[in-house]
């Protein structure tokens, strides 16, 4: 049936409420903690807030709301006094707990002296925070998982750590998922193995790809190493937080790196999108300049597969009712999985994190599920004493 | 926001399939020979016995590899359409 002997002739509309203003409930990535270890407080944007993040005496680092409770100072733009960090306008002390622990001038601290405090988490090098709306504390079995291999193990370089900022919901990122489709266009990638699975809080890809040599002009030109191919499983953990356990396969062998893909939003309508690769030293650990240059050449080419998307997301439109075809990746139950952190826990349905799963598997060729098909129905129609019929194929 | 349903399954929606070895069904729909989406159920990977967990840094994942053939087989036999088989 055509779209018009059917009476469906009409322009499809494009739909789409505005994007929530709440934010993402679960552990998001801040940055590389080395960065966070000057001795100063740092300002950081995010979940529609001004944050400051200050280290105290213990090594700890601790993220609160930056507005000083008292007169609203900018905690972030004040010292660290102790396991404090200091107002820059009173000299108010404020403890990674949130509460005012001392006033310089005052003899006594007032009632109600808290501000918000998230919490946070130090692994393989990066700070995570803990953000829920409803705010309690972290779930327990959401926590992000050591990366397997990484700059904690001998033998693999220390992050190639890039950050931007994207001015566009992040839900545009995750969309990235699913979509087989823009590999090809827009990455010019050749997937022949692509799985999705969403399970819990976890939504996973796995893909098996083959580089088009001759449609990567902009990796020769950064003199990026000639790529056959590579296999990537990309878990995100929670609604920000991705690992990519990548192999990549060159002509005289495989290498093994993590790629870290995260972000937090700094409001509805922007986030800081930030990528960190680790990769396991070809040479072994006597090499470790050439190691840590060809890890730089691989963050530019992330960078540029970036760059392409953000490209597109600067000039397309939020679209609530995309119109799929066959081809086209789980757009609508990425989504579905995604919402899960958008609503309170109470609200959490079972088709929000039952698991689900999307496979192309391309290995065995169409002739061969066809001559099974027909030796099936040569079996079934002998067993019932009638000749096959021929199969249009 | 509001849930969606996906576009694509107001026609040709997902089919109940049975695993030949432990008796869990899911929902499976294939839009092609080469692919298969699975909606499992609380119930049904509970009821799984031969999950295997994977290992990602060698591009595995966990998988049920009877309820896997028990897909290719429910298609072979004509139970599981397959939307576009190419003729």
């Amino acid at each position: 049936m055509t779209a018009l002997d059917n009476g469906i002739d009409e322009v499809r509309k494009i739909e789409f409420e505005a994007a929530p203003t709440r934010y993402a409930r679960g552990w998001h990535c801040v940055g590389l903690e080395k960065n966070f270890r000057d001795g100063k407080p740092h300002t950081i944007t995010a979940f529609g807030k001004k944050l400051v993040v200050y280290a105290d005496s213990q090594g700890g680092l601790n993220v609160l709301d930056a507005y000083c409770r008292h007169m609203g100072g900018d905690l972030s733009q004040g010292t660290i006094k102790g396991d404090e960090v200091a107002c820059p306008f009173h000299d108010w002390r404020w403890g990674g707990d949130g509460r005012c622990k001392q006033i310089p001038y005052s003899r006594r601290v007032p009632m109600r002296a808290r501000t918000q405090a998230w919490p946070t988490l130090l692994q393989d090098g990066m700070v995570f925070v803990w953000n829920d709306p409803e705010g309690n504390p972290p779930i327990e079995g959401q926590e992000i998982p050591a990366v397997d291999g990484g700059p904690g193990t001998a033998g693999w370089t220390d992050w190639a750590w890039y950050q931007t900022r994207v001015d566009t919901n992040c839900r545009e990122i995750i969309d990235n998922m699913v979509d087989m489709a823009h590999f090809f266009y827009v990455h010019h990638a050749f997937p022949t193995y692509f799985k999705n699975v969403f399970d819990g809080h976890t939504a996973t890809q796995l893909q098996k790809g083959v580089s088009r040599d001759d449609l990567r002009p902009q990796e020769k030109a950064i003199g990026a190493p000639r790529r056959l191919g590579n296999t990537s499983v990309a878990t995100y953990h929670g609604p920000s937080f991705m690992i990519d356990d990548l192999l990549y396969h060159y002509a005289d062998g495989d290498v093994r790196t993590v790629l870290i893909n995260c972000h937090y939003p700094v409001d509805e309508h922007s986030f800081v999108l930030q990528y960190g690769i680790s990769m396991e030293r070809p040479n072994g650990p006597e090499d470790p300049v050439e190691a840590e240059r060809l890890a730089q050449k691989m963050i530019d080419t992330v960078r540029l597969g970036f760059e392409q998307d953000v490209e597109i997301w600067k000039n397309k439109t939020r679209i609530d009712n995309p119109l799929l075809c066959e081809e086209d990746g789980p757009v609508y139950q990425l989504r579905r999985w995604y919402e899960q952190f958008y609503v309170d826990v109470a609200d959490v349905t079972p088709e929000m994190t039952q698991r689900f799963e999307f496979e192309l598997d391309t290995s065995k060729p169409n002739e061969a599920w066809r001559r099974e098909v027909e030796e099936n129905l040569a079996r079934k129609a002998s067993a019932e004493g009638r000749v096959p019929q021929a199969q249009g194929v | 926001m509001t849930l969606r349903a996906d576009n694509r399954l107001a026609d040709a929606p997902m089919h109940p399939v049975g695993c030949r070895s432990c008796g869990a069904t899911v929902l499976a729909r294939k839009s092609s020979w080469h692919q298969t989406s699975v909606q499992w159920t609380a119930e049904a990977m509970a009821s799984c016995t031969s999950w295997v967990a994977g290992c990602p840094s060698r591009g595995q994942l966990p998988a049920c590899q009877d309820l896997r053939d028990s897909i290719a087989q429910a298609v072979v036999a004509g139970e599981l359409p397959v939307l576009d088989d190419g003729s």
